[in-house]
């Protein structure tokens, strides 16, 4: 267990052997090349979207438009839609943080001392989070008529962090059980608390798992439609995820420039969420680097 | 206390009172409780709804909406009658193992794999788009991909553009089209796992490997994979769970269709659930999603009980 | 550390305490809440009902109207109605509700019967007796007011008329005119789509609604007995209905199976193939020009010069020589609202003639009260819009039973495998009828061939 940790410290990396060089290289070059030609086969079907977005008269076909313009998300830069993307904010970081506070702690005792136990409640509770909302929402929204819950955003947070909870605390309980033990015994022998084991050593080692449970619950909760719409009542309080409806209408049509623009701008603070996480991940290697060392 | 204790492997055997065990033993529980009384508030109860819903007849209107019946296992056995829902059930399973078990998950490994330790602005570029395909809104990537795929769509312009012939790809191949767009949409996240995963395979195992001689396909099969065997064991449980229940994405492209050539269990469930609102008989098609990705997790458990 | 976990812990708890602030205002009597879809462009509620919230607490003094507007497709507006109705305590005194559902909804003891108070509102006799039927449930009860409905018939692009030789006042006299127009496109205009009939699964209920059952209701069959109360399949009409279908797409003079089966295939025609003169004739809505006048999603300055209007004619031309089918929304009051009174209230001033006007207008309805047809404001700014409502007197609605949903899909599934030539019409027919008696139960079918 311990001879993965037990490292020469990543600052002082072995000169690399000569013939490895040009061959790394080449595998190098390979692997750019790859990853353009992936950039490239992702980015094709979003051309409709920027294409839609930029037109004055968007359809469902990938036209190039007669006249680029911006009008499409000058209109929906509106209160209302700011207003919406502020609550998926409110919705999305509240269950995502709620998530890592309550799942850290459950994962930490399943991943060291209660596996045999914990294990079975932990899969059906994973398989559970499969059921589908349209399966369980008459009883969902009967207890939250119950307790008078209904049209609350931190009762929505909660019920959204309950149900991801299951999935995040099994991610991270694998994630932690990657992190060899031989590191908090030495903390335990120093008299270290479970909780400090935890805090001080197992979470920045498994930093990177941890985004990813983080970014993971987020998405999610940015993209759930359903438990916003059931849930809240007053249109002032519902997400973007539920906004975007405005772009639709009966009998099937949409207006496509509008819903291109919105959906853009919807996607951009999860992709700049991920661009922020690895920025703090790279940040997070020379940290976990100093721990090892 | 929390617990403060050191595992039993490592703990010389000592005696101890049953109180103190006992004391010990409910440190350990502790940190379980906020997160699981919060499952049980909110979703315990709905789950045995659940189950029990798929007994009656309940509905969200007409007249078994206020007064709903107990009806046995009359769901089940519609369920098993109706020659559709077998179709579904295959049709679910070839979506699952074709866009996450092979799509995503491959996919995901690779890009993992080719974006370790190359330039930060390349990991940033690539990771940026393929993660803005996992966050654009399920209906939005419904939409981008039936206007890339449509009869006058963009790929058919492409290749029109390069004199080949274009197809109408979701009349001819439904199936495979929604399994492209899934693993489109779903990659992200298997790269993300694979990425964090990788990130804890010690560097200097694979550099002393590499001194020895040893291919990068041989560090890849022989170090690499068999430190990430649990990460691939959680990505593939929780990249399974998810595309089971993909719903919105396949709807959108092809409405199930032609005839029922891509209407998984979730599309046939939405149909009972929302078109014609019969709750009963979608919770019962739901247990059964859910037994199907309980068979999938048994598999996966197994291969990694194999593997150790 | 203790005091760590119970801060978690603590935290969870407040958080779950402080949320509690519930759903206000319910069941006191005092605040009459009306729930609605409001959908994209379709607004049409919304303003109505916010245009009459100061009116009704003005004449209510001590009741407040509290608006629920519902953003959401239809299935998804739907569901959470019914939701809201299943607790009393969030059930909506009125809501705005497809006349659909009406027989259904009072099954599940949703809504309030409200023949007494219509039999001493004046204005009930300004409805059309078509629309008034549409808010009855099979237990003889009206349980709605109708805010006005949609009709169907024929759509024709003038300009390729003009190339094929066809009149611009085309009226057809029965269904061989129809594909005689189609038959003359064809061979005259290459490259245009001549006729437009929805078929199969991909479209929905279009397929249902605007194709299968415009062609069933010009036959001498129905769908549904309201005397026997039975289903009627198979029949004459049906075989008839599918053949029209199978010799549209058979003789290529309908879209190609790829378009036809394509989900998006309506909103296509009506943003696309239609503005685009890809298409000649149409067996559409009267909705359609909500998305072409300005402002709309796919806006057409010309569509009124371009494209005319036919009714769509019965299988012989057999009285009354014309077919519509009709949806359309109403408004009901719920069966547990604690002040029916002023609930009523409410219905009666949304739907008085100034209110209907706004909302027909707003929502591009076609009207069913008689006052709002004369008036000449109604038909300004649509030159349609006369000759939609002149089908309200022909117009029929579906069998509005809870089974009519699982039903419609089989309709669709059927017409798919004969447009595809999976099967023949009478085989599709038999197999749909073996469907409907499983779906409905053996006794409530009847067939007549």
């Amino acid at each position: 267990m311990t001879t993965a940790v037990s490292a020469t410290p990543r600052t002082s990396r072995p000169p690399r052997l000569s013939t490895t060089g040009p061959r790394r290289r080449a595998a190098a070059a390979v692997a750019y090349l790859v990853l353009a030609l992936v950039a490239i086969a992702f980015l094709l079907p979003f051309g409709w979207l920027f294409l839609a977005s930029v037109s004055d008269q968007a359809s469902l076909k990938a036209d190039v438009p007669h006249q680029l313009t911006l009008r499409n998300f000058a209109d929906v830069l509106t209160g209302d839609n700011l207003h919406a993307l502020a609550n998926s904010l409110v919705l999305s970081l509240g269950a995502a943080v709620l998530t890592l506070v309550l799942a850290a702690p459950a994962a930490y005792p399943l991943s060291r001392y209660t596996r045999r136990f914990g294990r079975p409640i932990l899969l059906g509770l994973l398989f559970a989070t499969g059921l589908p909302i349209t399966a369980i929402l008459v009883p969902v929204y009967g207890l939250f008529v119950q307790l008078e819950l209904l049209d609350s955003i931190p009762a929505t947070t909660l019920f959204l962090t309950a149900t991801g909870l299951p999935m995040a605390i099994w991610m991270m309980k694998n994630f932690m059980d990657e992190v060899p033990i031989a590191l908090e015994e030495a903390a335990w022998v120093d008299g270290a608390s479970g909780f400090r084991a935890l805090l001080r050593i197992v979470l920045p080692l498994m930093l990177p798992g941890t985004t990813v449970v983080f970014t993971f619950t987020f998405a999610l909760t940015w993209g759930n439609f359903f438990v916003p719409f059931i849930l809240l009542v007053d249109p002032a309080k519902q997400p973007a995820s539920v906004a975007i409806y405005q772009y639709f209408g009966l009998h099937g049509t949409a207006s496509y420039g509008l819903l291109a623009a919105f959906s853009i701008l919807y996607s951009l603070p999860v992709v700049v969420l991920y661009t922020l996480v690895q920025r703090v991940l790279g940040n997070a290697f020379a940290l976990s680097g100093g721990v090892k060392g | 206390m929390v617990a403060v204790d050191l595992p039993e492997s490592t703990r010389p055997a000592a005696r101890r009172s049953p109180a103190a065990r006992g004391r010990r033993a409910a440190g350990r529980i502790l940190p379980l409780v906020p997160a699981f009384a919060l499952i049980a508030l909110f979703f315990l109860g709905p789950i045995l709804w659940c189950v029990y819903a798929s007994f009656t007849d309940v509905a969200l209107t007409g007249a078994t909406a206020s007064t709903p019946h107990l009806i046995g296992l009359r769901n089940y056995r519609r369920m098993f009658a109706d020659p559709a829902f077998g179709q579904s059930l295959w049709l679910t399973v070839v979506f699952v193992v074709g866009s996450a078990v092979i799509g995503q998950n491959v996919g995901g490994m690779a890009l993992a794999l080719l974006m370790k330790s190359r330039h930060r602005i390349a990991r940033a570029v690539v990771g940026a788009i393929v993660v803005g395909a996992w966050v654009m809104p399920e209906l939005v990537a419904g939409f981008v991909w039936y206007a890339f795929l449509a009869d006058d769509g963009t790929l058919n312009a492409i290749l029109r553009a390069v004199g080949l012939h274009g197809k109408s790809w979701l009349y001819v191949m439904p199936l495979l089209s929604v399994i492209i767009a899934n693993v489109w949409r779903g990659t992200a996240f298997s790269m993300l796992v694979y990425s964090a995963a990788l990130s804890n395979v010690p560097e200097d195992l694979l550099e002393a490997a590499a001194v020895d001689g040893a291919s990068a396909y041989r560090r890849l099969r022989h170090i690499t994979l068999p430190l990430m065997r649990r990460a691939v064991m959680t990505n593939l449980m929780t990249i399974t769970l998810q595309t089971l229940a993909v719903f919105t994405l396949i709807f959108v492209m092809t409405g199930g269709g032609p005839g029922t050539k891509t209407q998984t269990l979730p599309i046939y469930m939405y149909q009972s659930a929302f078109k014609f609102y019969q709750l009963g008989y979608g919770a019962a098609l739901a247990i059964v999603l859910l037994a199907v990705g309980g068979v999938f997790s048994v598999i996966y458990l197994r291969m990694m009980r194999e593997e150790i | 550390m203790r005091r760590q976990w119970a801060l978690v812990m603590t935290a969870v708890t407040v958080a779950a305490g402080l949320s509690a602030c519930g759903d206000s205002g319910s069941s006191d009597g005092k605040t009459i809440k009306v729930a609605y879809q409001k959908f994209g462009n379709f607004i049409g509620a919304d303003e109505l009902f916010k245009k009459i919230k100061p009116v009704f607490e003005q004449q209510n003094p001590g009741v407040k109207l509290k608006l629920i507007p519902i953003e959401a497709d239809e299935n998804s507006y739907y569901t959470k109605l019914g939701l809201m109705r299943r607790s009393k305590s969030t059930a909506p005194d009125v809501a705005y509700e497809d006349t659909f559902f009406v027989n259904s909804d009072a099954q599940a003891r949703f809504l309030m019967p409200l023949d007494d108070k219509l039999a001493s509102w004046p204005d009930w006799s300004q409805f059309v007796a078509a629309s008034k039927a549409a808010g009855k449930a099979g237990d003889g009860h009206t349980y709605g007011v109708p805010m006005g409905t949609d009709t169907r018939g024929l759509w024709f692009n003038k300009k390729i008329f003009a190339k094929a030789g066809l009149p611009a006042d085309w009226q057809p006299k029965n269904w061989n005119d129809l594909l005689t127009a189609a038959r003359q496109i064809k061979a005259k205009v290459p490259g245009v789509i001549p006729l437009n009939v929805y078929a199969g699964k991909g479209v929905g209920e279009a397929s249902s609604m605007q194709g299968f059952e415009m062609l069933l209701y010009g036959t001498a069959d129905k769908l549904y007995d309201d005397q026997t109360k039975k289903w009627v399949a198979p029949s004459r009409g049906m075989n008839d209905a599918m053949n029209f279908l199978k010799t549209v797409y058979s003789e290529k003079l309908g879209p190609t199976q790829q378009q036809a089966l394509d989900p998006h295939w309506s909103d296509n025609v009506a943003a696309q193939e239609l503005p685009q003169g890809k298409l000649a004739i149409a067996l559409d809505g009267s909705w359609l020009p909500q998305g072409w006048i300005p402002g709309g999603v796919s806006a057409w300055p010309d569509w009124s010069k371009t494209l005319g209007t036919a009714p769509m004619p019965t299988q012989n031309g057999q009285a009354p020589g014309k077919v519509s089918l009709s949806g359309g929304w109403l408004l009901s009051v719920g069966a547990n609202t604690k002040n029916p009174d002023a609930a009523w209230k409410l219905v009666q001033l949304a739907m008085n003639k100034e209110n209907s006007l706004f909302f027909y207008i707003k929502g591009t309805q076609v009207s069913v009260r008689n006052d709002v047809t004369s008036d000449p404001e109604y038909v300004k700014g649509n030159p349609t819009q006369q000759f939609w409502t002149s089908l309200v007197q022909y117009t029929q609605y579906r069998p509005a039973y809870s089974v009519y949903p699982q039903i419609s899909n089989q309709l669709q599934a059927a017409t798919e495998a004969v447009v595809t030539g999976q099967s023949a019409p009478d085989k599709a027919v038999n197999d749909l009828a073996g469907q409907i008696k499983q779906l409905a139960g053996p006794d409530k079918v009847e067939g007549t061939s």
